[in-house]
């Protein structure tokens, strides 16, 4: 999306993405971030939410500095519990296995972006450990809890990234468009 | 006696979940059985009591990479059912949406999940280590089919435009004009795309297939046709279930269909390239005979260059259709209900998917069958890979189980789209 931003403050285009299935449980933590991260971050930092195939975003990628993925982890016995990875320091690892029911998931699509050299510089994904991923159910209390916990990390993360506070209070900083693509899976 | 055991643990390029068991005896191979175990989906149990406006919506739930398949079968067989025919530009604009599935569906096999058995590469990730370009070119390509998705289906995956009668929106010519950019550009890279398979080395093995698919008298086939073979099949859609069956087998939760006189039979672009050579155009006719490829292929290595043909010939369509797009009049057709039965049988990427829905007067769905491409499929994986084995018993495991892979992948089966593993055991006595 555009929009109006802070002058002098787009010198970092940043991408936000919330991953997951809105109608298995936990893994709707991506989506619902997303969601409650709407109107809390500069005009200019565009909000997808993505259910599936990442490949679709791999060449949109190439355009921003910094990429802030938010998606459900596989349980590790504290649901809730909120990773933040910083893929400029390491990898993804494979004990959060994040939840992904297709092919090409964050992990590989990161991989796959990178070797074709179109991933963003700085890369963070937050990872909230779940504790149910069953159809039709809500996020269960404990991922909800961290929903609005994760959502002010990362209006945070963001202030970082573009040299900012990441404060939300100015003008500017509203009118969040949430762009829903294929927001929902098999 | 001696007993070996060859697994694989993951399988990422196939999408499902099942198990391979090849069974060798005296260096015959005695049995390859694909084990299906997920869990049945219901769809046609749900479906009932439904009614006809909420057909397209619901049977799009089951293929995230082939959506448009179920969507067109079930309109086609609701629009049958109630003495319904969309033609004109509403006809035109269901195959330009189909055109994006194949180009969409193919690009993500051919590139991101084929290729990489033929270059000796795990996956797309260590093939773009080598061939950058070419994975650029198939995320290209993807995007381009998506963007058809998107523009006419309202949405890439699990499209809402479609209803029976037609769409709930249709185009601008403005509109599409974006696409057909992009479009042309798709067709640059399909070519190239198809140079770069067909230089492929190929295992040496030709089938002895029974192919199906449909036919129409001037086109190749998306939405409509006669069901016909290579042998003596030539049928209307309606007559299927007087030469098909389908089988429960002890093996797979998936059916396993069957030409009731003659067995197995393929589905997908080997048998619509087979029955359909003479209604392509000069351009790909040309270009497929570049690649090397006769009008019928029977080597199942090879259908990775069928399935770039096909990504050109959906873009020249494209481009066609687009460049002779006028807006109707009306979205979509009236359609009014009535007690009735309806068949429907579309060209989804990996094949003929076949519907039928009993309504009552008003409507509601009263009984329904579908038959998707992969569980006609199944009986003709199983015997490649019978056969496939068979000329490499003397090779190392490690390589029987890749080609046994590749031999899979060579259908781009769409087992289901909820899990991806495949355990495979040789056992040997």
């Amino acid at each position: 999306m555009t929009g109006t931003g802070r002058p002098g403050a787009a010198s970092c285009k940043v991408l936000v993405i919330g991953l997951g299935n809105p109608h298995r449980g936990d893994d709707a933590t991506g989506a619902i971030v997303a969601q409650a991260l709407c109107g809390r971050l500069p005009a200019d930092v565009r909000v997808v939410v993505r259910g599936s195939d990442l490949l679709g975003l791999i060449e949109d990628w190439a355009g921003f500095d910094g990429l802030v993925c938010v998606d459900a982890a596989a349980p590790l016995g504290t649901p809730g519990r909120i990773h933040r990875i910083d893929l400029l320091a390491r990898r993804l690892p494979k004990r959060l296995a994040l939840t992904s029911s297709h092919a090409f998931g964050l992990a590989e699509a990161i991989e796959l972006a990178r070797t074709l050299q179109h991933a963003p510089r700085q890369i963070i994904v937050y990872a909230v450990e779940g504790g149910s991923f069953d159809c039709g159910t809500p996020l269960t209390p404990a991922v909800a809890a961290a929903v609005h916990v994760v959502a002010d990390q990362i209006v945070a993360e963001v202030g970082r990234l573009r040299g900012t506070s990441g404060r939300v209070t100015q003008a500017g900083y509203c009118g969040q468009t949430i762009t829903r693509e294929n927001d929902e899976c098999t | 006696m001696a007993t070996k055991s060859i697994r694989v643990d993951l399988l990422t390029r196939v999408e499902g979940e099942g198990a391979l068991d090849l069974e060798v005896s005296d260096g015959r191979v005695t049995a390859a059985r694909l084990n299906i175990f997920e869990p049945p989906r219901f769809f046609e149990a749900f479906l009932r009591g439904r009614g006809y406006a909420e057909t397209p919506d619901i049977v799009a739930r089951i293929c995230g990479i082939c959506p448009i398949a179920y969507q067109m079968s079930a309109v086609h067989a609701i629009e049958n059912a109630f003495g319904v025919t969309v033609d004109g530009q509403l006809r035109a604009l269901r195959r330009l949406i189909y055109c994006g599935e194949w180009i969409e569906s193919h690009a993500l096999h051919v590139v991101m999940l084929h290729a990489p058995d033929f270059l000796g590469a795990s996956d797309a990730i260590q093939m773009a280590r080598e061939h950058g370009e070419m994975v650029r070119n198939g995320l290209a390509l993807k995007k381009a089919g998506n963007e058809l998705m998107r523009v006419l289906g309202g949405r890439e995956i699990h499209p809402v435009n479609v209803k029976a009668g037609g769409f709930y929106r249709v185009p601008s010519r403005a509109e599409l004009a974006p696409v057909a950019e992009n479009l042309a550009r798709a067709h640059e890279i399909a070519v190239g795309l198809v140079r770069w398979v067909a230089a492929f080395s190929f295992p040496p093995l030709e089938r002895d297939y029974e192919f199906v698919a449909l036919r129409h008298p001037d086109e190749y086939p998306f939405n409509e046709g006669r069901l016909v073979s290579n042998r003596d099949l030539d049928i209307d859609i309606a007559d299927y279930e007087t030469e098909f069956e389908e089988r429960h087998v002890a093996h797979s939760t998936a059916l396993h269909s069957m030409l009731k006189r003659r067995g197995a039979y393929l589905v997908g672009p080997l048998a619509r390239y087979a029955l359909n050579f003479d209604r392509l155009p000069a351009s790909v006719k040309t270009l497929a005979r570049q690649a090397g490829l006769g009008s019928v292929c029977r080597n199942p290595f090879q259908s990775i260059i069928v399935r770039a043909l096909e990504i050109v010939y959906a873009c020249e369509e494209a481009l066609r259709l687009i460049a002779a797009y006028r807006p109707p009049e009306v979205a979509a057709l009236p359609v009014v209900p009535r007690a009735g039965t309806g068949f429907g049988c579309t060209e989804a990427p990996r094949g003929t998917c076949w519907h039928r829905y009993d309504f009552d007067a008003e409507g509601t769905i009263r009984a329904t069958r579908i038959v998707p491409p992969t569980s006609q499929n199944q009986p003709c994986i199983e015997a490649d890979l019978a056969a496939v084995a068979a000329s490499i018993l003397d090779q190392p495991d490690e390589f029987i189980r890749a080609r046994c892979e590749q031999t899979i992948r060579n259908f781009d089966p769409c087992i289901s789209c909820s899990a991806h593993f495949l355990k495979l055991s040789v056992h040997r006595t």
